[in-house]
């Protein structure tokens, strides 16, 4: 392997980094404010995905401007969802039987509405910068994907909201005594993670052809960085992100494309034996011996 | 702000049920504004539990709560803070990755308070100036007393008119426990009310004007802080002596 390939590799890594951190983000917030682990994200990223479809073929909308546009309009769809279905799940400070039923029945009707809606054809987003010679679509996916994950950071540290929500993943209880609106939290926290999942497909949708079944693999994915990254932490979604973006763009060197998902299965296994408190565990081990 | 008398708070058969299991059994107390209360009793009485109930936190089954002659049985927990009642938990209960200053900024979350959070924090600053040295430190990096400062800061953010103290220095090393109950009676002589739950009887009843003895969900006993430390039961049952 030369040098370019390798570098080739690694920035390929990197841009898949980005976009597999907006899709699992969503995920974290979800699991950190409410306990609830969203099986629903791979049918809210389809509907990300045909959202820009629409949008690129009824009024030639760019389809990255289209997917940023998908965030708003899922984020009020993942509020309405919530204030109709989730609010009365039962509360708790660990994943409930009845949250994933919910969850996993929520995406089995998504996925049946995307078909009677789009048919089971596969579809994509062609545009002149599909097939220019540097990937611009996926320069241009990377950065839309970091400026939305450093716009959460910043609202996650610098507002009231933010701090409630992280006040809820850290210490429910003090947070409740302190005064949060759980329910107003929770709504938005979810709405935000809706509008993740949304714009992860509508850039998805972007770089890989799809239907309304989109975004199974990419499910699978979103566990493997978020096991790797620790269940609650949003940095931590960043690192887990890399990791496997890179293990599966160097793999390709050593087991046929078609693998891909094994790995990613493989890593999950992996981890969940090794490192059950994620690559955070790690470190702090990593600090106690040093 | 500093006179005496008059109930500030009244609780009236209180009754908490975790599930199928009933924790409190017609638990009355009243607390005199401007006062020290306690209530003192063995794990598992149910003393956290019933300050759970009067921030909220838990809801009770029956029983009534009354502030300012008003029944808060009925209301979430940020209703409560926003009438000026704090409590500061058993365990610190601090947000471990949050700096300590977001710690007391969400003391006051409420939105009606957060017009008063800089001049609220520069008063727990003034209080507690080691807070003030570890600011931007992440609360869970402090020491165990470092955290149990922060914990009452932040309870005294919503500036209390009662704050309910549970066990506030427990696992404290002896020196830190007498700082920390000399906080509390500085806080006191501010008039503020307290309700102090206490497994340090001694200390507890020294303290308190007024003392309730709670034993698997009830009162049992009653009386001024003095006359409980004198009372041959609690000194038996209690205070280990014969």
């Amino acid at each position: 392997m030369t040098l370019i390939d390798f570098t080739n590799l690694l920035v390929s890594a990197l841009l898949l980094a980005g976009i597999y951190a907006v899709m699992s983000v969503g995920m974290t917030v979800i699991y950190g404010v409410m306990k609830i682990v969203n099986l629903a994200h791979a049918g809210f990223m389809m509907l990300g995905a045909y959202f820009a479809l629409e949008l690129f073929q009824r009024f030639r909308i760019d389809p990255i401007i289209a997917a940023l546009l998908a965030f708003p309009v899922l984020f009020f769809l993942g509020a309405a969802v919530h204030w109709v279905l989730l609010r009365r799940l039962p509360r708790s400070d660990e994943p409930t039987l009845p949250s994933l039923l919910l969850m996993f029945g929520l995406w089995l009707v998504l996925q049946n509405l995307g078909y009677l809606i789009w048919g089971n054809t596969d579809r994509s987003i062609f545009t002149p910068r599909t097939l220019s010679v540097v990937s611009t679509v996926r320069l241009a996916v990377f950065i839309a994907a970091v400026g939305c994950l450093l716009l959460l950071e910043v609202i996650l540290h610098y507002t009231w909201f933010g701090r409630s929500v992280r006040a809820l993943i850290q210490n429910r209880y003090a947070a409740l005594l302190t005064g949060v609106y759980e329910d107003r939290t929770a709504g938005i926290a979810f709405g935000l993670g809706i509008g993740f999942a949304g714009l992860a497909g509508g850039l998805l949708g972007s770089l890989y052809s799809f239907d309304p079944d989109f975004g199974r693999p990419f499910l699978i994915r979103a566990f493997v960085i978020i096991v790797l990254g620790g269940l609650e932490s949003i940095s931590g979604v960043a690192i887990g992100a890399l990791v496997l973006a890179l293990v599966e763009t160097f793999s390709i060197l050593f087991v046929p494309a078609g693998y891909q998902l094994a790995i990613s299965f493989g890593l999950l296994a992996l981890a969940l034996i090794v490192l059950p408190g994620g690559l955070a565990s790690l470190l702090a081990k990593v600090r106690r011996v040093a | 702000m500093n006179q005496t008398g008059g109930t500030l708070l009244r609780v009236q058969n209180l009754e908490v049920s975790y599930g199928a299991v009933q924790v409190l059994w017609g638990v009355s107390l009243s607390v005199v504004r401007g006062q020290v209360a306690a209530i003192i009793g063995s794990n598992g009485a149910g003393k956290s539990t019933t300050l759970n109930a009067i921030s909220g936190v838990l809801k009770a089954t029956s029983g009534r709560i009354v502030f300012k002659n008003e029944d808060l049985a009925s209301l979430p927990p940020r209703e409560r803070v926003r009438r000026h009642i704090s409590l500061v938990p058993e365990g610190r209960q601090l947000w471990p990755k949050m700096t300590v200053e977001e710690n007391l900024m969400m003391g006051a979350f409420p939105p009606k308070m957060r017009k008063n959070v800089k001049a609220n924090i520069a008063r727990v600053y003034e209080m507690f100036p080691r807070l003030k040295e570890r600011r931007s430190q992440l609360a869970g990096t402090l020491s165990g007393g470092e955290q149990q400062m922060c914990a009452i800061g932040r309870g005294l953010m919503p500036q209390p008119e009662l704050l309910m103290l549970d066990e506030p220095t427990l696992g404290l090393a002896p020196k830190m426990v007498d700082e920390i109950f000399q906080f509390v009676r500085d806080i006191s002589n501010q008039g503020v009310t307290i309700l102090l739950v206490a497994q340090n009887v001694n200390y507890a009843l020294q303290f308190s004007h007024y003392a309730y003895l709670m034993e698997t969900g009830k009162i049992t006993l009653e009386g001024p802080g003095e006359s409980l430390l004198s009372n041959q039961y609690v000194q038996e049952a209690y205070l280990g002596s014969s």
